[in-house]
């Protein structure tokens, strides 16, 4: 059980971005989604999440084998899907708590007591070693690219997705902010969420060790391995997996 | 349509002034750029005329739009004005022992004389045009605020107009003067139920801060879904070292054409303008806002922000005028207008005079629509479009509601707000996912 991509062909106005991906993260599974800038990692993320602005051609997006291809973003994330952003949006005027609020009653019949909400949120801050101010600044204005890498795997603790694509969630981020929001993953971490990890540089593998890898070049997955295959392209760079794969003629 | 009481002479003075303007102008069309043009075609104003009414002991006597928008227990004072009579008055006792006025302008010109001649009409002048002379010449019951120099008023000061029957042309004319160093919250409101027929709101308020004093002042027009045409002019002076902080909200019309200025009249004097409107349906909205620096060392801000859905139509020109001489003034103004529905039409035409030097002034107006990027945010945390369209225009409203600084006036605003996107959820979201 947990998503499966199935031959995806993606395109905007202007160009086909994907060309035919196959994907599958299973619950309490890590995957890793490499790829060099422009490869088409980030359609990815987005396509799974329903973003209006990419058009699918071709090729299924499945969670737990219902196909989401056609619904809307906000029928993917109640069904189980959860995307944190590479750029998340500001929303003004819309607290923290509120926005979370907001959210996880989006997926429940009945809202969510007050009181458990605070318990809930407070809990969570403290897995991130947030302040609890934070909670009452509108989300995303003025925050620090760590504050909001950090605010969305808040979101991510407290929607408890089934699967989380986290989208070059380390860019941006220090030595320190990296080790928390990762230190949060890890502890979220577990046999009811699967996650793919979106990014271009091996850092943050140092602190999420995946089982899976994949390398994307050119809107294609063209190898996939275990964590050394992380090591390898650490060791060699995107350029040898380039010259590799011409070289078999798969491009 | 002369009152029946004798009147002070300057006050009979000033009507027989007015009433030769306004017999004399035409009835005006404003003509903006492009394709804004607001004309009265439509109003028969022949068919209007003053309602008159009695006093009524509680607020549960009028219409319940009143007790919908006021509470008394959360006043200092209240003065309802229904169609051309003054209905309902009531000031703290202990108000009234230091010297605050709160009530109708008929009878501040009896019991005041020397204050109303000495302050009305000084910023307004019936010279303007037809409706300002038509305010100064057929003025019925009005309002009239007096906080005395060094008093702080702590509750707000309420003046409410009310129309309430189709055929009604209510003249209104508020005047409120804050003394030296004095502190107050001050409020307008503009109410009416959904009266089936037309109806004129001519309106005329002034208000005065003295040197060092400090006012809230609030403005909320909601005339509800009839023929309410409101065509009113409004003007602040701020004198040295004092302090206004102004909230004219908008929550409907049929056809508004609205003059508000704001004057900085002496050194130091400081001003914040925080506007908001919401047009639905068939409205038409037509402001023109002015913040006047006359005097150097004065600064200002003004931000107005609104939104539109259905047919409507807001236009909102901003004006900053920096006098000659008036140097070291620090000013700036911003207006956005959001779009949400395929046929609302807007324009926010932000201008600048300045006539010296050593100023600092900026200015920026836009007209946008719903950011695409913040509905898939929220939707990709479960959030329907339509939820999230509702909550992103209450936070882009957020910032100039909580200017107001009272808890239940933004409860109020804020209900509303959310009561209009609900009426127009279903074209606001097709409109959303349209792109």
């Amino acid at each position: 059980m947990g998503l499966e991509i199935r031959n995806l062909h993606v395109r905007t106005e202007d160009r086909e971005i994907l060309r035919g991906v196959n994907l599958k993260v299973e619950k309490g599974e890590v995957h890793a989604l490499m790829g060099p800038n422009g490869s088409g990692k980030s359609t990815l993320a987005n396509t799974i999440m329903g973003n209006p602005t990419y058009e699918v051609t071709e090729g299924q997006v499945l969670l737990n084998g219902e196909d989401l291809t056609e619904a809307e973003p906000d029928e993917r994330a109640r069904a189980g899907l959860f995307l944190a952003f590479q750029y998340p949006a500001t929303i003004p005027g819309v607290s923290v708590a509120n926005f979370l609020r907001m959210a996880v009653n989006a997926g429940r019949d009945e809202a969510i007591k007050i009181k458990d909400f605070g318990q809930l949120m407070r809990r969570n801050m403290e897995l991130l070693r947030i302040d609890p101010e934070f909670s009452k600044r509108y989300l995303n204005e003025g925050f620090s690219g760590g504050e909001k890498k950090r605010a969305e795997i808040l979101q991510l603790a407290m929607l408890k997705p089934q699967i989380a694509v986290l989208d070059e969630t380390d860019s941006g981020l220090d030595i320190d902010a990296l080790r928390i929001v990762s230190e949060g993953v890890n502890a979220l971490q577990g046999p009811d969420m699967g996650t793919l990890i979106i990014t271009h540089y091996t850092r943050i593998l140092g602190y999420i060790r995946p089982e899976f890898v994949h390398i994307m070049l050119e809107g294609r997955i063209v190898r996939e391995g275990g964590a050394e295959l992380a090591d390898e392209l650490e060791d060699k760079g995107y350029d040898f997996v380039r010259e590799q794969v011409e070289a078999s003629g798969a491009a | 349509m002369r009152p029946s009481f004798l009147e002070a002479s300057f006050m009979e003075e000033s009507r027989r002034g007015a009433l030769e303007v306004y017999e004399r102008e035409p009835v005006p069309t404003w003509r903006r750029s492009g394709f804004w043009t607001t004309t009265l075609r439509k109003l028969r104003l022949d068919e209007l005329e003053p309602r008159h009414h009695g006093f009524v002991t509680s607020l549960d006597e009028l219409p319940g739009v009143v007790a919908q928008a006021v509470d008394l227990d959360e006043v200092g004072g209240l003065i309802v004005q229904r169609g051309a009579s003054s209905v309902f008055s009531y000031l703290d006792p202990s108000l009234a022992a230091q010297g605050v006025v709160l009530t109708s302008l008929e009878r501040a010109v009896e019991e005041h004389g020397d204050l109303v001649e000495r302050w009305y009409g000084r910023r307004l002048s019936a010279e303007e045009g037809k409706f300002a002379a038509a305010t100064a010449a057929l003025w019925t019951g009005g309002a009239f605020v007096h906080v005395p120099r060094n008093v702080r008023v702590e509750k707000p000061l309420q003046v409410v107009y009310l129309i309430d029957e189709p055929g009604t042309a209510q003249y209104a004319r508020t005047l409120a003067v804050v003394g030296e160093l004095a502190e107050c919250s001050l409020r307008e409101y503009g109410l009416a139920p959904d009266i089936d027929g037309q109806a004129l709101h001519a309106g005329a308020f002034e208000l005065f801060v003295g040197a060092g004093a400090n006012v809230k002042l609030a403005h909320l027009q909601d005339w509800g879904r009839g023929e309410v045409h409101d065509i009113s002019t409004k003007r602040v002076e701020i004198a040295r070292d004092a302090h206004c902080s102004w909230v004219p909200i908008h929550l409907g019309g049929h056809l508004t054409k609205q003059t508000l200025d704001i004057v900085c009249a002496e050194r130091g004097s400081d001003m914040r303008h925080t506007g908001l409107y919401f047009t639905e349906g068939d409205e038409h909205l037509d402001l023109f806002t002015t913040d006047l620096h006359e005097q150097g060392d004065t600064t200002g801000d003004t931000v107005w922000k609104g939104a539109l859905t259905g047919d409507s139509r807001a236009s909102y020109e901003g004006l900053i005028q920096i006098a000659k001489g008036a140097q070291n003034t620090h000013t700036y103004l911003q207006t956005h207008s959001m779009l949400l529905s395929a046929k609302a039409k807007a324009d926010a035409i932000p201008s600048l005079i300045v006539e010296t030097d050593s100023v600092s002034a900026s200015h920026g107006g836009t007209v946008g629509e719903i950011d695409e990027d913040q509905v898939f945010f929220m939707m990709a945390r479960g959030i329907p479009r339509a939820e999230a369209v509702r909550v992103l225009v209450e936070g882009y409203f957020e910032p100039v509601v909580q200017r107001l600084g009272d808890e239940s006036l933004e409860t109020l605003v804020r209900e509303r707000i959310a009561a209009k996107l609900v009426r127009a959820e279903d074209q606001v979201a097709a409109y959303s996912a349209r792109r």
